[in-house]
């Protein structure tokens, strides 16, 4: 029996997107696609909540949107990583993995608190 | 699979769609993500189910990225707009640059225009706009009684009737009487006289500004036998006391009385820098309340909150005709006569105010239309340019935008350089600081003055811009191309540059006929005799206290003294008192009626007590009888000496002297008091060369004894070198005297003509600055039309003209322009001129002399305006010229 899909953490979908698209421009569709690969359908992203991420990134420089063809000729919305994108991909990698390496020394922890 | 119409992109044409690129956009990904589903093995049905699952509220999703979409698109597009804006005004000051000449003109020009604006402005703000300090200001008035219904003015509040109103007015949360007296005070360095006003203690509540140190004074204070205390104005406070805080609770020493400090009045209060020094409790005694004749006090009410001004003002008329009619013989009728507070402060400066406003305004209009005449000059030049550019597809709105940037960014520059123009105005115009107009010296470039200047800018910028704008930007582009480019518009842009230099000389001519009409009556006051002397008379004036000299007696062995001793000090020919100085103290008048006479109608004739060598120490001449003498005592038989005008208006041309005449001095509740005419003295103008000549009465001081006197002394050396020996002689007679406001009589002329001048000075330099300006734009307009006629000249040159006729073709352009504007000028004036009529003497507002003079002036300049280029055309290379023409 499958495990049920995890809940996705406030804040965490910006940041999984600009991992997605530090592989190059995508449109929205092959994103949706491409997390739930990489994650083995174990992260639930409701696809539509995708959608207003992108947006508000592109609001904030974070994406630049262009109109191109898809891979069978139909028009698409292409989103690359912008330079402030890129920058902020590498912040948001160490504060995350910070987090993670903290709070898996809690986890893994063998002392008891004195 | 294509599912999207084919019209869509039509649509995207024309411009991004933002709403369809949302909805393109999450159809794609809706069509693939089915697609893939379907690959799987589902139906389309199950698959699109899936789908919509997998992604969620489509509706609610799409809501919020239109939401998005719509507001990047709006920061894009304001994005866009400030980048054209800083676009248009990098390319506007780089064209601006490439020609210094213009521009450093028309910027000049505007900063003389705008400036002046600007200072004015100013002023006016400062005067008039603001509101006035106190508190409720909109619901003060300033009540008069009327004597009789021919009296406009009013009268001043008699005591018993100001205690009637307030014990009976109902419509006013507060009452407040004034008069005005003078201390001298001693103990805090060398004695010295101050001026005060007294108050009642309402009149802190009608006119109430937070005190700036300690507080007002109350009801209790302001009874009889309530011990003295005083508020000092805040002037007095920095000046005299150094901005002492602890001065709160101290006594000084006022007429010799100790008297407690309370409080230091708000500076608002001084609405002028000869504002009261201090502010003193006015004790009304049960003498002064049974008082119904003597009109003695001022009084300001404040309306009660929720009360109109008519219901009030009723009921306080309803209050005087009862007061009428218990006492009739009171010279009040009844009725009352109320102004706004505000008018009454302002009023007087209205008009002349607006006149400058007004002068100032047609300076810069005369301003504006030269800069459009450079424009439209510029225009023409770059003709070529604008064509290009219409061709490279620009559009017409753009080009038009583009050169109206750029005069609005001339006019901010012209602006910039006017608050430097306008910060001297403002100097130069609150340096007429003695001219009495209120709170002229809070006159400043401050926030809402830079606001006024900024849209002023602005405006200029669009109205001299817009016309040029248009007219550059409707360039028949084949023609100028094919041109050889030294052609401007032809017939129609030198029809409206003509245009424009005919209004600015007629609007230089408005300007000039003004302050020429002021000129003329300054020069025709010069000419007017007034009546006594003005070399090297000396004059200040000495209040005795009514503690230290109570008698009538005492105040006359005292006056005699100080006579005797001002006359011993060597250098000075003549030394006398008189109550009021002729032009320099206000005075009062009432009827003069004549013993015997068959008609009760009374001659209102100023009132003047005066020591016996006054006449002659003024120099005013003796026509008839005697002067006073040292007999005329206090219980000698009563006599008067009157002025030739008086003496004609009473007895025609029958003699004056022996005949009996009264009028309100001495007399009680009507009963005539008769005195002898004596003598009969030369006429002055004891109100200002201005005004006509004045009726006079004088008493021998003894017969009427006045506190306050002025000390007038005739030196037969240079006065000002007599001040300190006087003012010793003053203080040797009694050291608690001093003598207050010291001046020549020459000083007192002058200040009388102050505001005159001043306004005369403003208008002229106004009108000036016009006619120098008007004098560029003929100029301007005649070198432009040498230049466009460079060809034609040459040829004419080389054809054999003589060069004084080619200057005369072009200067009588000059001239047509000068006499067509001289001529709607003139039209103008007579219109504009009649306000002024208030503020002219001698002259009518269309003195036919000042008319034909300033036309004259103005036909003149502009000949010399047009004379300038015409000639450098003589000067051109017939053969340069010429083969401009084939080029």
């Amino acid at each position: 029996m499958p495990r049920p899909p995890l809940a996705l953490l406030q804040g965490t979908l910006d940041v999984i997107v600009l991992k997605t698209l530090s592989w190059g421009p995508m449109h929205g569709y092959a994103i949706a696609r491409w997390i739930q690969q990489v994650t083995d359908d174990a992260l639930r992203v409701e696809e539509g909540s995708l959608y207003p991420a992108l947006y508000r990134m592109e609001n904030r420089g974070l994406v630049k949107a262009e109109w191109g063809l898809s891979e069978n000729n139909r028009r698409a919305k292409y989103y690359r990583l912008t330079a402030a994108g890129k920058r902020q991909l590498v912040e948001e990698s160490t504060s995350w993995s910070h987090f993670a390496h903290a709070l898996g020394k809690i986890l893994t922890a063998t002392q008891q608190p004195a | 699979m294509d599912t999207e119409p084919k019209w869509r992109r039509y649509l995207r044409f024309w411009g991004a769609d933002a709403r369809a690129d949302v909805d393109d956009e999450l159809r794609f990904h809706m069509e693939s993500r089915v697609a893939e589903l379907i690959a799987t093995g589902l139906t389309r049905e199950q698959a699109t189910r899936e789908a919509q699952l997998r992604f969620g509220d489509v509706g609610d999703v799409t809501r919020t990225l239109h939401h998005l979409a719509r507001e990047r698109e709006s920061t894009m597009h304001r994005t866009q707009w400030l980048e054209a804006i800083r676009q248009d005004l990098r390319f506007a000051a780089r064209q601006l640059l490439r020609s210094p000449g213009f521009t450093t003109i028309a910027i000049l020009t505007l900063a003389l225009g705008i400036g002046a604006n600007s200072a004015i402005f100013s002023v006016v703000y400062s005067v008039l706009l603001r509101p006035l300090p106190y508190a409720h200001a909109d619901r003060l008035l300033d009540l008069r009684e009327r004597n009789g219904a021919e009296d406009t003015q009013g009268m001043v509040v008699t005591t018993g009737n100001f205690g009637t109103w307030l014990e009976r007015a109902r419509s006013f949360d507060a009452l407040g009487a004034l008069s005005y007296g003078r201390y001298t005070l001693t103990g805090s360095g060398d004695p010295r006289a101050l001026s005060a006003l007294r108050v009642t203690a309402g009149y802190w509540n009608a006119l109430y500004i937070p005190p700036a140190l300690g507080r007002y004074f109350g009801p209790a204070e302001d009874a009889p036998g309530a011990p003295n205390v005083v508020v000092i104005s805040h002037a007095t406070w920095t000046s005299v006391f150094g901005g002492d805080s602890s001065i709160i609770g101290r006594a000084i020493s006022l007429n010799g009385e100790p008297h407690t400090v309370v409080g230091v009045a708000a500076s608002e209060y001084e609405l002028t820098p000869s504002a009261p020094a201090l502010i003193t409790p006015m004790a009304l005694t049960p003498a002064d309340l049974a008082e119904h004749s003597d009109h003695e006090l001022a009084v300001v009410g404040r309306v009660r909150q929720g009360v109109s001004t008519e219901a009030a003002l009723a009921e306080l008329t309803r209050i005087e005709t009862e007061l009428a009619r218990e006492h009739p013989h009171g010279n009040f009728d009844g009725r009352i006569l109320a102004t706004a507070y505000r008018d009454k402060v302002l009023g007087p400066i209205r008009p002349l105010l607006l006149l400058l406003g007004a002068s100032v305004a047609l300076v810069l209009l005369i301003a504006c239309g030269n800069v459009t005449n450079l424009l439209l000059a510029r225009a023409a030049v770059r003709q070529r340019e604008m064509a290009i550019r219409g061709a490279l597809g620009a559009a017409r709105s753009r080009i038009i935008a583009q050169l109206l940037v750029e005069s609005v960014l001339l006019a901010a520059a012209g602006a910039v350089a006017g608050i430097a123009v306008a910060a001297l105005g403002v100097r130069f115009l609150v340096s007429g600081d003695s001219l009495g107009v209120p709170r002229l010296q809070d006159a400043s470039l401050n926030a809402p003055v830079l606001a006024f200047t900024a849209g002023l800018a602005l405006l200029c910028g669009v109205v001299f811009g817009l016309v040029p704008a248009l007219r550059a930007s409707r360039t028949d582009l084949q023609s100028t191309l094919r041109a050889s480019g030294n052609r401007g518009g032809g017939g129609v842009r030198e029809r409206l540059r003509s245009a424009l230099v005919v209004a600015e000389i007629a609007v230089a001519l408005v300007l000039l006929t003004g302050a020429g009409l002021l000129v003329r009556s300054a020069m025709l006051l010069q000419q007017v005799p007034p009546g006594f002397s003005t070399d090297n008379i000396i004059v200040g004036g000495i209040a005795l206290p009514q503690a230290r000299y109570a008698t009538d007696a005492a105040k006359a062995a005292a006056f005699a003294e100080l006579v005797a001793n001002a006359a011993s000090v060597p250098g000075v020919e003549a030394a006398a008192l008189v109550s009021r100085i002729p032009v320099g103290g206000r005075g009062y008048d009432c009827g003069v009626s004549v013993e015997g006479a068959a008609s009760s109608a009374t001659v209102d004739a100023n009132v003047r007590s005066a020591t016996p060598g006054f006449f002659s120490a003024l120099g005013i001449p003796l026509l008839q009888g005697r002067t006073f003498a040292a007999t005329d005592a206090v219980a000698s038989p009563a006599v008067v000496t009157i002025n030739a005008s008086l003496a004609k208006r009473l007895f025609g041309g029958a003699s004056a002297i022996g005949r009996r005449i009264s009028n309100c001095v001495g007399g009680k509740d009507g009963a005539p008091f008769w005195r002898e005419v004596v003598g009969v003295t030369g006429d002055l103008h004891a109100r200002g060369l201005g005004e006509g000549v004045t009726d006079e009465v004088y008493f021998p001081n003894t017969q009427l004894v006045e506190g306050a006197m002025t000390l007038v002394v005739r030196g037969g050396v240079p006065v000002s070198g007599l001040v300190p020996s006087l003012r010793r002689v003053v203080a040797a007679t009694d050291p608690q005297l001093a003598l207050s406001s010291v001046r020549t009589m020459d000083e007192i002329m002058r200040n009388a003509m102050a505001t005159p001048r001043f306004t005369t000075m403003l208008l002229l330099s106004l009108a000036l600055t016009g006619l120098v300006l008007a004098a560029v734009g003929i100029y301007g307009v005649i070198a432009y039309l040498v230049t466009q006629r460079e060809q034609e000249i040459g040829i004419r040159m080389a054809l054999g003209a003589r060069a004084s006729s080619v200057v005369g073709m072009l200067v009588r352009q000059g001239l047509v322009l000068a006499v067509l504007g001289v001529a709607i000028g003139a039209m103008a004036s007579v219109v504009a001129t009649r306000s002024m009529a208030s503020m002219l003497y001698g002259v009518t507002a269309h003195d036919p002399l000042t008319f034909g003079a300033v036309a004259t002036l103005l036909v003149v300049v502009a000949v010399v305006a047009s004379v300038v280029p015409a000639r450098r055309a003589t000067r051109l290379d017939p053969l340069a010229a010429l083969r401009g023409a084939s080029g």
